[in-house]
């Protein structure tokens, strides 16, 4: 079957989406969004307006109360467990508690993504060594990320999410944890990354990200969800050669 | 399932420190213990039939009871003439290879178990027995020549061993039908236990198996890692049950041995039954490792 082009560019779709916990309220309500393979996007919002909810969902841990979700233009709502279970291996997560396993060490948490692709252990070795080395983590390669301070488990977290080539990366304040040199390298990767085709969408409460990388903005307020372009488009969309 | 589960040595999942552990190694080795005993009951049982068989089949024993007057050796006169009788007519009879009776010596052996020693048969109005072997591959008409003993010797009377046979064949059956429960009860129990140990070590380890959810891993990946170290459990726990069981079974053989006091033939257990007795912590391995498998799969649905 062919599918129609809008089906082919949209990675993540999602029409009329509500989201609830238990009996409870709504926490998101009539969600509308269509991310574009390759498109990079802020999620804003204060706390408690449903970031995480939101990125849940796009990370395939929880479902819609109601609406269509689509990844990779597949509706995910009826997918059986193995498939979603194969649609993840291609998202990369960068938590806002990191989710390490913490009784294991930086080296194999980061492998972890690769192992349960069932990858060869000596091509896992040659990636994480080589990923660990770029977040400076290589002298801390054997210790458990129980020992790793908030930081370094930060960084842990990140190489884990990317060190697959996801085709879309999901990051939960990635940079709340580390000084301005680590959030900018890290910034540079996820840049990187999406140069490369990965759609990526970083949930941050850091104006000063916003400003610095100018990409456009999905903000989340009453439980509704808005998209702002970045300043910079809307004047060049005016003319404004400034 | 078997070979993915053996290749794949990744453990996330920290069940090295799960507290059941020990738990299902004791369950696992007390059912071994006792499947094993059970299990080497029903083979020596098994065994003694077949041996039992092999000595009764073309063998009779006739027996002339003692005449019992008050002259002791007109009496013993009259037994003797009676069994020279019917060895005759043994020795005669189509079939028979030959009719041999049991000397004086043979038959105090017999009775040593009930009168001690040094008691001296002559002197006692005991039976006399005869040994006779059948030609191979010859049918004795057993009717027929009962009919003749008892015509010609009154005092004579034929046993083909087929009532101790039965009530042999009857035990072994019983020890069987003995087995199958213990077999049935040890794995319901074992497998109940690893059942609920599994699901409770499941519910201690979610947060892990999320993120192994969250990384792109199929139930398949957490089960396989869950048979690997359960099935490890089931065969440490086997051969701690099998350690046991093995004096234990030595142990009843000897005291089963004192016992016999010549009535039955001693029973050993061949290669083949101590290979079978042997392989039982690679059952209850193989047993834990299905079991936990397929726990664990049914158990994660419910799972993110």
């Amino acid at each position: 079957m062919i599918k129609n082009v809008s089906d082919v560019d949209m990675i993540i779709g999602m029409q009329n989406v509500g989201i609830r916990y238990g009996q409870g309220a709504e926490v998101l309500s009539d969600i509308n969004l269509d991310l574009k393979r390759g498109s990079f996007h802020f999620l804003t919002g204060k706390s408690g307006a449903g970031k995480t909810s939101l990125l849940s969902m796009m990370y395939l841990s929880q479902k819609a109360s109601r609406g269509i979700v689509k990844i990779f233009g597949r509706n995910v709502t009826y997918a059986d467990r193995d498939s979603l279970a194969l649609l993840r291996r291609k998202i990369g997560v960068v938590f806002q508690d990191f989710r390490l396993l913490e009784h294991m060490s930086s080296f194999d948490n980061v492998a972890l993504p690769l192992r349960v692709c069932g990858m060869d252990e000596k091509e896992v070795r040659k990636r994480v060594t080589e990923l660990l080395q770029w977040v400076e983590l290589d002298k801390k390669i054997k210790e458990p990320a129980s020992t790793l301070s908030g930081g370094e488990k930060q960084r842990v977290a990140i190489a884990r999410a990317v060190i697959n080539r996801p085709e879309i990366l999901l990051a939960d304040e990635p940079t709340g944890n580390v000084d301005s040199d680590i959030a900018y390298k890290l910034m540079k990767l996820f840049v990187e990354l999406n140069k490369l085709g990965t759609t990526v969408v970083i949930a941050t409460h850091s104006e000063k990200l916003i400003t610095d990388f100018a990409y456009p903005r999905l903000h989340l307020e009453n439980k509704g969800l808005k998209i702002y372009r970045p300043v910079r488009d809307i004047h060049l969309a005016q003319g404004d050669d400034r | 399932m078997t070979k993915e589960i053996i290749n794949s040595r990744k453990q996330e999942v920290p069940l090295q420190d799960d507290n059941s552990n020990v738990f299902l190694q004791v369950m696992v080795c007390i059912a071994v213990f006792l499947f094993g005993v059970t299990l080497a009951g029903v083979l020596s049982v098994n065994a003694m039939l077949n041996a039992w068989n092999e000595s009764i089949l073309g063998a009779l024993t006739v027996q002339i009871m003692p005449v019992v007057e008050n002259n002791q050796d007109a009496a013993r006169a009259e037994t003797l003439r009676q069994q020279s009788k019917a060895l005759e007519i043994l020795n005669e009879w189509p079939g028979v290879e030959k009719a041999v009776p049991l000397s004086d010596k043979q038959l105090n052996r017999l009775i040593q178990p009930w009168l001690g020693d040094g008691v001296d048969v002559s002197d006692l109005p005991t039976p006399r027995l005869i040994d006779v072997k059948v030609k191979k591959g010859m049918q004795i008409n057993f009717m027929k020549l009962a009919e003749k003993l008892s015509k010609d010797v009154p005092l004579a009377s034929l046993d083909d061993h087929k009532v101790w046979l039965d009530k042999l064949i009857r035990f072994a059956d019983s020890l069987r039908l003995l087995a199958m429960v213990v077999l049935v009860l040890v794995v319901v129990v074992t497998s109940g236990a690893i059942f609920y140990c599994t699901q409770t070590s499941l519910g201690l380890h979610r947060q892990v198996i999320e993120i192994l959810h969250l990384m792109g891993a199929k139930d398949t990946y957490v089960a396989q890692q869950y048979a690997r170290k359960t099935s490890f459990l089931g065969l440490m726990g086997g051969v701690y049950g099998l350690v046991l069981a093995i004096p234990t079974i030595f142990m009843i053989a000897g005291l089963a041995k004192q016992i016999e006091g010549g009535i039955v033939s001693e029973t050993t257990l061949s290669l083949a039954d101590w290979g079978i007795i042997f392989s039982l912590p690679l059952f209850s391995s193989l047993m834990a490792m299905i079991t936990a498998y397929y726990t664990v799969k049914h158990t994660l649905v419910k799972f993110m």
